[in-house]
């Protein structure tokens, strides 16, 4: 009741309305005012009526959506139209397009409702109460502001809205028929409302007006569609507009016929808004003309027609689909359609093999399409019984109702099946009117040349394509050519006696054309020759087979297959004689083949009869019908479908001809030679043999042996040749048949039992392709998957079987897989498993030998070569390959890789990444690893040295264990350095291979190389190993020349390495040599680095670098010095050993800071060396040395060696001995003593030299080397040499005892005295010297 | 979000799933549905598919077809699909009888054929709110790879849809922007509830 209202809620109301006003921000907001619909819906009415003002103010909020769903509120309730109504029209204008759009839907609801209301009461009462007047006036008001939305320009969103509201009062104001046209008895039943409850005298509502309304409105909505409106419109007016036509279309079928026009004239092109997307409105008009193309009404029918032409315009527009599967969907018989072209395509390459198979073929046609064959057949009876009048007028006249009956019942299926076609429309009505005008013979040539010249190209081909279905189904197509010309011929030599040319090539290509209208007169003829048969039969029943007796003939069980050969053959054989007999045909010669055709198959003959007679008697013993009767029957039914009027007229005509026909026939088919190729045609429907019902399983075996079989033939089909285009169908069939049966096993056998011969390559390829079509296709997802997983097997099966059955060298695997549509991941990882042998788990594969491996990377270089998009993958392959652990897979990966891959620019980045990876996780990984080892092993140490009790003994034992940790480790590295090693120049080979081709990656070399120094030694092997091959190759490229004028530091060995190498055996070219010096003159000052290119020095150099060689360590001055004295093969030495050693007696260690012990190292490293410091250079050496001023500082050590060396030298030693005495030798304290220890080694010959010594130094030698004076004192008494000898050697010597001479050798002895004290400490140095180097 | 989603394919597995997922993830207010009459996923053959009721929760088909032949279906991407689609949601809803679910602002479908029933399917339906429904179809092949790259566009279209004030004025615009950027033709269509 009204008035009562819950306080509370009243006032939950008013504050949740309040806080709406109040909330500041939008989401709280938006929340309180759902709450707020919310609570009012649940409200009864009257609380509303207190409530709308307050919503209504509300509605001056400013943010859009708060605005929405007030609108949304109230709406339910039909009372207050008089006050939401105002409010709504207000809300129609505001600026926010949603709150328009909201405020529309409202308006919907509320119309619909104060409608039902307003109806029904008027329904009951002659006066509606004022409230409800007032509330539908607004109604009226709001539905007029609206229409104005609808149908001005404006805001599209609005606008969707208010057409979307103009449908809807549309159809409300309209009598729905198939809504209840009686108001429900009660109100509030949930029926939807009907205008048609209106009845007159609804004080408010009259109906004529209403609809005269909607009529109005209805146009207004046809006129936006309208050219050229339309084109003011966005797409999505216009989809809008579209569905609510259709809408209205298939509710209200009344307006069908104004809809559809507009719709029918919306143009496609005509949808090009703003020059884009025209598919949104185009799909839409399309799946409105489907959905009216469903509608049943009957005012619906007669736009069918047009609105099947309009969307096979549409669908040619897209040019996909065939007009001819248009057709036939439109007509429901796609089905059919489809299968016999099927049947037809599997038929071809068989007819031409094997007859056994046409015969299956046939049978299986018969068993799949039981209902097209049945209406075949009824029509082929009917044909046939239409045309036995033309001889029965002889022969029958008695009538027999019950068989005329059941023709009539029979012709009755027959335009059912006729009425199917019709649905078509003009198409096969068109093609009536052909049949019709062709039956009618020569009357009617004029008429058929205006009928083809007036229909479009267009359309006659789609006649054409209609009477396809027609065609005979037997009817080969490939040899259709041959026998069209023949049907030619048999029209044209029956029609030749009357018919001018003219009209016999258009008959005939008419018949060529219209296989109906052909096979109608071809059974006609068939028809008319069984008749004659029968006449024969009668005539002449004592001679040939009776009917009787043919009857019993057709009890006898016929194979099949025997009967349809044996059928076609003898009919028209056996037809002739009647023929013959009854008109004069003038063609003797045809008869008289005929004859003697005949009598040489008798047996042939009599079993053919009793098969046509009993075919005759099976198909409904209609022979003796009464054939006015039918054909009487046959017109009426012909003047209700135009397509009728063709057999009752060819009736006719067959009158006339089928005589001659029968003749022509059989003569054309003798002179034919009756070959069996074309006799199929011939089998006829009639001859279907018993349906047997399979089950499922033995469908699935015949499936499969077929499929064997066809396989076997093809075997057959390769050795003849030209199979190419059959690969095609074998593909298709292999992949089309149901995969339980496994049919693409077989298929693969098949390819692969003989991969060549049977190009199996081909064959492969085509399956493949036609499963990745199918598996591309946009089909569903599982078909999908179920293809490309089928693909997969397939392309593996045969993958694996050519790598396991082809010798390595084999390219078939290859060119299989360069050629496949896709490769899946099981493939590629067959191919890696090619490339890197072991990678699978599998053993067998470790005896594959190297030859596969190049197979697979042949293979790979050509797919990455020809497929692109698989590059990396195929690349990925690769490089592991180039890694891999055995030394011949690497090798021959490598090449590939780096010969090959690596100049590809796109390619190359991702090498030199992946090689770089490897050549780091060597230096890295090892690192880490030879680090645990050392830290494993200092601790142990420290262990050991814990105990190890006195704390004196650390320095000597952290000695001890830095020498013993290098031995441990070497030992450790020692047991897995061959592998490591191994596994180190695994992972470098490939960045090697790489550095020859890019010089400037040698440079990664030289930088990880101090970190690998540092712990790794099996890398730095692996690296030492390689670099001469490497560097070699190289040569000394501007590239590498850089690396070495600044090498990163820690690289000095590997320098040394390269520098080695590069000047092994070849002359450095000049910007090597540049390179070096300037790298020793700036940055390495270690003269070693110019020992390679020493011999390549000018000699002036050398000279001054001397002193720092000598300071090299013994082995590396060993080294130079064999450098500088082989000198190159085109310059020879740069020094010569004499010059050598000049060069070292020429060091001063205290200029030169070069420790003595040094020089004379490298003396006595050139001494070591005989066969190079032979006798004559030492002589030439001492030669010269001893002419230096200041003598040098090792010359005595150097004669005293000579010596030692060479014996042979004493005398020329004493030359030099003497040479010295004369340059005062004694002056040098130093070389004295060496001097006095050289004559006494080289004693007696140096006595003369010593005699030479003036008296004070003789006497201080002698008095130093006491041993010497009782020789010498011998040597000199000797008489000769005595006399010789001035009187103070004499004394000195004691020969001569003279005071005088004793008083000077005091003075010179005390002179001497001192000086001998010095010689002494200079002879022990010397001799603690000597001893040192001699240790 | 101003709308709500639905997504929809044929099967409710592959495409719209991977959308829903996408769209959730996201945090769009999203449904999917398949059209289809059953839910087809791929057999051992093309002639046997196995065929679920919708309804059926994608963790019974998760274990079913992983007792069947765990290989198969975990190459061919059916396993980890579900598995995928079970995190979403509990089982394929069909699009023709989701009445109950409420209104939708937006329907993606995936396929043409899909189009035409969503269509067709709410001109059936009694249009009494005469609320409107943007349905718009982008053509995605029904495959694993497909479906993501898909699914992604969806998105990035809901986004654009998201981003003008109402779309019932800048369709047009969002489509052929749209169309440009990604050279993929949309169909759109508009009904109402």
């Amino acid at each position: 009741m009204v008035g009562i209202m819950n306080p509370v809620s009243r006032e939950k109301l008013a504050s949740l309305s309040n806080s709406v006003k109040i909330a500041m921000d939008l989401a709280s907001k938006l929340d309180l005012c759902r709450q707020l619909k919310q609570d009012l819906l649940e409200e009864d009415a009257a609380s509303l009526s207190d409530f709308l003002p307050r919503l209504f103010d509300l509605y001056s909020e400013p943010s859009g959506p708060v605005r929405r769903i007030i609108g949304e509120i109230g709406v339910k309730h039909v009372e207050f139209a008089p006050q939401i109504a105002p409010f709504l029209i207000t809300v129609l204008e505001d600026a926010t397009p949603a709150v328009a759009r909201q405020s529309i839907s409202s308006s919907i609801d509320l119309f619909r409702r104060t409608l039902e209301k307003v109806a029904i009461q008027g329904l009951y009462s002659s006066e509606l109460d004022s409230d409800l007047e007032s509330s539908w006036s607004w109604m009226l008001k709001l539905k007029e502001k609206i229409y104005s939305v609808a149908f001005q320009p404006g805001s599209s969103g609005t606008r969707l809205v208010a057409l979307k509201f103009v449908q809807a009062v549309i159809l409300l104001y309209t009598p729905d028929p198939n809504g209840s046209p009686e108001p429900p008895p009660e109100e509030g039943t949930p029926v939807e409302f009907n205008i048609t409850w209106l009845r007159g005298g609804h004080p408010l509502l009259n109906v004529a007006d209403l609809s005269i309304e909607a009529s109005q409105r209805l146009a207004s909505l046809l006129d936006l569609l309208r050219f050229p409106t339309v084109k003011s419109l966005t797409s999505s007016v216009i989809v809008v507009l579209i569905n609510s036509l259709a809408a209205i279309a298939k509710k209200r079928p009344a307006y069908y016929g104004r809809i559809l026009p507009v719709l029918l004239n919306l143009d496609p092109p005509s949808f090009v808004i703003k020059g884009v997307h025209v598919y949104g409105a185009h799909h839409a008009l399309k799946n409105a003309l489907h959905s009216c193309l469903k509608c049943t009404h009957p005012s619906a029918a007669p736009w069918k027609d047009r609105i099947l032409g309009a969307l096979r315009e549409m669908k040619a527009g897209g040019l996909t689909e065939l007009t001819l599967n248009e057709v036939h969907k439109s007509n429901g018989s796609l089905e059919e359609g489809k299968d016999y072209s099927s049947v037809v395509k599997e038929e071809t390459p068989l007819v031409k093999s094997c007859d056994a198979v046409v015969s299956n073929v046939g049978r299986k046609r018969s068993g799949t399409e039981d209902s097209s064959d049945l209406a075949d057949s009824d029509g082929v009876s009917g044909k046939r019984f239409r045309s036995t009048p033309s001889v029965s007028e002889e022969s029958t006249k008695d009538s027999n109702r019950n068989t005329t009956m059941s023709q009539g019942d029979i012709s009755s299926v027959q335009q059912t099946t006729n009425k199917a076609d019709v649905d078509t429309g003009p198409v096969q009505q068109l093609v009536g009117m052909f049949g019709a005008l062709v039956a009618q013979g020569e009357k009617a040539v004029g008429s058929l040349g205006i009928l083809i010249s007036s229909i479009s190209a267009d359309l006659l081909a789609e006649v054409v394509m209609a009477n396809m279905r027609n065609l005979p189904p037997n009817r080969p197509h490939t040899v259709g050519d041959d026998e069209l010309l023949e049907n030619m011929c048999i029209v044209g030599s029956d029609t030749q006696a009357k018919y001018p040319p003219s009209f016999l090539a258009d008959v005939a290509s008419l018949s060529s054309t219209f296989p109906p209208i052909a096979s109608a007169l071809n059974s006609q003829q068939f028809a008319s020759k069984e008749v004659i048969q029968k006449i024969e039969g009668d005539n002449e029943g004592d001679t040939m087979a009776g009917p009787n007796n043919a009857v019993a003939y057709a009890g006898m069980p016929h194979e099949a297959e025997n009967a349809l050969l044996a059928t076609d053959l003898p009919v028209s054989s056996d037809i002739v004689l009647p023929g013959m007999g009854k008109t004069d045909v003038p063609t003797p010669s045809g008869i008289h083949d005929v004859g003697s055709f005949e009598s040489e198959i008798p047996g042939l003959d009599s079993s053919v009869r009793t098969d046509g007679l009993s075919d005759t008697q099976a198909a409904s013993s209609l022979v003796s019908t009464d054939v006015e009767d039918a054909s009487q029957e046959q017109v009426s039914y012909g003047g209700r479908s135009p397509l009728h009027v063709l057999p009752s007229i060819s009736t006719d005509r067959s009158e006339e001809l089928s005589p001659k026909t029968a003749v022509t026939d059989s003569n054309s088919m003798i002179s034919s030679t009756a070959t069996s190729v074309i006799l199929p045609r011939f089998v006829l429907p009639k001859m279907s043999a018993p349906v047997v019902a399979l089950s499922d399983d033995q469908k699935d075996d015949l499936q499969k042996l077929a499929f064997i079989r066809i396989i076997e033939a093809y075997k057959q089909i390769a050795v003849a040749g030209s199979s190419q285009v059959r690969f095609s169908l074998l593909a298709y069939l292999g992949v089309e048949l149901p995969s339980e049966l496994d049919i693409q096993k077989i298929l693969r056998e098949h390819i692969l039992s003989d991969y060549i011969n049977h190009e199996g390559h081909e064959l492969t390829l085509r399956v493949l392709y036609r499963l990745f079509g199918e598996a591309e296709e946009e089909s569903d997802f599982f078909s999908c998957t179920t293809a490309a997983s089928a693909y997969e097997t397939f392309l593996l099966a045969v993958a694996e079987t050519l790598r396991d059955s082809f010798p390595p060298s084999d390219k078939s695997l290859s060119k299989l897989l360069d050629e496949v549509p896709r490769l899946p991941k099981s493939v590629l990882n067959l191919l890696e498993c090619l490339c890197s042998p072991g990678i699978s788990d599998k053993a067998d594969k470790e005896s594959q030998s190297g030859d596969r491996v190049t197979q697979g990377l042949t293979t790979v270089w050509s797919l990455i070569r020809l497929r692109p998009a698989i590059r990396d993958v195929c690349l990925k392959i690769a490089l592991q390959s180039a890694v891999h652990h055995l030394e011949e897979v690497r090798m021959k990966a490598i090449r590939l890789v780096a010969n090959r891959v690596y100049p590809l620019p796109s390619m190359a980045p991702k090498i030199e990444d992946f090689a770089r990876e490897m050549l780091l996780s060597v230096v890295n990984g090892d690192a880490t690893e030879g680090k645990d080892a050392e830290g494993s092993i200092t601790e142990s140490h420290k262990d050991s040295d814990s105990e190890k009790p006195s704390n004196e003994l650390q320095p000597m034992s952290s000695i001890g264990k830095d020498i013993s940790a290098d031995v441990h480790q070497s030992e450790t590295s020692q047991s897995m350095s061959s592998l490591s090693v191994l596994e180190a120049q695994r992972c470098m080979s490939l960045y090697f291979a790489l550095c020859t081709k890019k010089h400037s990656l040698f440079l990664q070399i030289f930088i990880i190389y101090k970190s690998a120094s540092k712990a790794v030694k099996q890398a730095m092997q692996a690296i030492h190993r390689q670099i001469p091959i490497l560097v070699r190759t190289m040569g000394s490229s501007s590239d590498l020349l850089e690396i070495i004028s600044d090498p990163p530091s820690g690289s000095e060995n590997l320098l040394m390495q390269v520098l080695h190498t590069l000047t092994e055996g070849t002359v450095p070219s000049a910007e090597l040599i540049f390179t070096i010096k300037k790298l020793f003159d700036s940055k390495l000052k270690d003269v070693e680095i110019l020992v390679p290119v020493l011999p390549f020095l000018p000699r002036e150099e050398v000279l001054l670098l001397f002193p720092r060689i000598v300071n090299l360590p013994p082995e590396k001055f060993q080294a130079a010095i064999t450098r500088m004295l082989q000198g190159s093969s085109h310059s020879g030495p740069v020094l010569s050993p004499a010059e050598v050693l000049i060069a070292i007696h020429g060091i001063d260690p205290e200029r030169d800071g070069i420790p003595l012990k040094k020089v004379t190292d490298a003396c006595n490293a050139c001494f070591e060396q005989r066969q190079i410091f032979t006798q004559q250079v030492l002589a030439k050496v001492l030669n010269q040395l001893v002419e230096q001023i200041p003598l040098p500082l090792l010359f005595m050590r150097t004669v005293l060696q000579a010596i030692g060396a060479f014996p042979a030298l004493v005398d020329f030693i004493m030359e030099i001995l003497s040479r010295l005495v004369s340059k005062q030798i004694w002056k040098y304290p130093k070389l004295w003593v060496g001097f006095l220890k050289c004559a006494q080694l080289t004693k007696p010959q140096s006595f003369s030299v010593l005699l030479q010594l003036p008296p004070p130094q003789l006497e201080n030698a002698l008095n130093r080397i006491a041993a010497l004076r009782a020789p010498l004192v011998e040597h000199a008494s000797q008489q000769n040499i005595r006399a010789s000898l001035p009187r103070s050697v004499l004394a000195v010597l004691g020969l001569a005892p003279d005071s005088q001479s004793s008083s000077q050798a005091q003075t010179s002895q005390a002179h001497t005295g001192d000086t001998s004290n010095s010689e002494k400490d200079a002879v022990a140095a010397e001799k603690s010297k000597e001893s040192s180097s001699a240790s | 979000m101003k709308y709500r989603y639905a997504m929809v394919c044929s099967s409710n597995q592959n495409r719209s799933m991977e959308a829903h997922s996408l769209f959730k993830k996201q945090g769009f207010d999203v449904c999917s549905y398949g059209t289809g009459a059953h839910v087809k996923l791929p057999g051992p053959s093309l002639r046997e598919p196995n065929v679920y009721d919708f309804g059926t929760p994608y963790k019974y088909m998760f274990e079913d077809l992983r007792r069947k032949d765990p290989e198969l279906y975990k190459r061919n991407g059916i396993l980890p699909m579900l598995k995928r689609n079970l995190g979403v949601k509990l089982a394929p809803q069909r699009w023709q009888d989701n009445a109950a679910d409420g209104s939708f602002g937006i329907v993606l479908t995936f396929e043409e054929k899909v189009f035409d029933m969503v269509i067709q399917d709410l001109h059936n339906r009694d249009q009494i709110l005469l609320k409107s429904v943007l349905v718009i179809n982008l053509e995605v092949k029904d495959n694993h790879e497909e479906a993501a790259i898909g699914a992604r566009l969806a998105l990035d279209l809901c986004e654009q849809i998201e981003a003008v004030e109402s779309w019932e004025e800048s369709i047009d615009d969002v489509i052929a922007s749209f169309e440009n950027r990604h050279r993929r033709k949309l169909l759109y269509s508009i009904s109402f509830y």
